[in-house]
């Protein structure tokens, strides 16, 4: 009777201070990831991260498999500006992203053809909207393709980039400066 | 009277002594009590703005652009809806369903309609320039509920579903208005031919 006594106590106090243990283990894990989770939410949301970019549409700015660093901060206070390259989401497929560089804002006269074409066909960007195009004009679907986006679709603003180490700092300009038209 | 001075400054000493314990004890409890606010303000702030962020917000709607369905009274009353983000993160809506969404002309704006048609639809449009629209890949097509009071796809055409911000699930405010959106299409705005079909 005291041996069955004595092991069901022992039994209980295992089960008492391993459940405690593990189970207030647990928690603490599951609050740390929660917190720490959030934190990084709002910091990508609102400030800036680490971004890789795959691709060859803005070559020769950004390779293929280039990490850059990419800040939101411009996106909120509406000051993206031309030339600048963004993140944004695809108009045709929400859950990818595409990086591309802003070529008009609202209101801007934008030439849609190749320059080496005799008739000039331009249309103006509508107002909330922008027009992206990539560095490497041969290779890139952007808003040649399927017409300006909503400002809302910008994600952020690339402005740095940190591998490879060969090619580390800030973003050159774009190697297509007739693009631009500033009337 | 040396010994009687002796004894006056030890006592001062003492004192003395006894008021900067009491004045560091003091100030370790200002500090401990400015750590843990720290520790709290950290850990409650990310929390609470990415709760509000990604799971579900509260919003006061506001026009004549979705009546009779929110905002019956007009300017008197606006009714607050439930905005659900965590049902949409992966931009999965149904036909019949209100959302809220950036506005594509002013994306300092949200606005909230409900979705008539999905990609692949082909809608008839009311005050469109065309007057069949096939919505292409990653578009919807979302009208207010009150036709020609409304800013919807009838004037700036499909919208992308990178913009889709949340799903309004349920009213709120006022008390007597409480009740569950139900995703119905409206009857005269059923479609010509959809591809799920």
């Amino acid at each position: 009777m005291s041996t069955l006594q004595l092991t069901c106590q022992w039994w209980q106090s295992l089960h008492r201070t391993m459940l405690r243990g593990v189970l207030g283990k647990t928690f603490r894990l599951v609050g740390y990831t929660i917190q720490y989770g959030c934190i990084a939410h709002c910091a990508f949301e609102y400030v800036g991260g680490v971004v890789m970019c795959s691709g060859p549409s803005m070559e020769p700015t950004i390779q293929n498999s280039d990490v850059v660093f990419a800040e939101n901060l411009s996106r909120h206070f509406y000051g993206i500006q031309r030339g600048d390259i963004v993140i944004a989401k695809s108009p045709s497929d929400p859950k990818s992203n595409i990086c591309k560089r802003v070529i008009g804002l609202e209101g801007d006269k934008i030439l849609t053809n190749s320059p080496s074409d005799f008739f000039k066909s331009h249309s103006y960007v509508p107002t909330g909207h922008v027009w992206l195009e990539g560095d490497n004009l041969q290779n890139s679907t952007d808003s040649r393709y399927y017409g300006p986006i909503p400002y809302g679709l910008i994600r952020g603003r690339i402005f740095f980039k940190i591998w490879p180490l060969s090619d580390f700092g800030f973003l050159r300009d774009s190697p297509n400066g007739h693009r631009f038209s500033d009337d | 009277m040396v010994a009687s001075a002796l004894y006056l400054t030890n006592g001062a000493h003492q004192y003395g002594y006894e008021c900067l314990t009491g004045m560091a004890q003091s100030k370790g409890w200002v500090r401990r009590y400015f750590k843990a606010f720290c520790k709290g303000f950290f850990v409650a702030v990310p929390v609470a703005v990415t709760f509000l962020d990604r799971v579900a917000c509260v919003a006061r709607v506001e026009g004549a652009s979705m009546q009779p369905s929110l905002n019956p009274g007009g300017s008197q009353s606006s009714d607050v809806v439930l905005l659900n983000h965590w049902k949409v993160r992966n931009f999965e809506v149904q036909r019949g369903d209100i959302v809220s969404l950036v506005s594509p002309k002013n994306p300092e704006q949200k606005i909230i309609k409900r979705v008539i048609a999905l990609e692949g639809d082909i809608v008839k449009t009311m005050g469109h320039k065309n007057r069949y629209v096939k919505v292409p890949r990653g578009h919807i097509w979302v009208e207010g509920d009150h036709h020609g009071h409304s800013f919807d796809s009838n004037s700036f055409g499909p919208v992308s579903l990178g913009l889709l911000h949340a799903h309004a699930t349920h009213i709120l405010w006022p008390p007597e208005r409480w009740q569950k959106l139900e995703s119905v299409l409206p009857p005269e705005r059923l479609l010509v031919q959809s591809e799920a079909e």
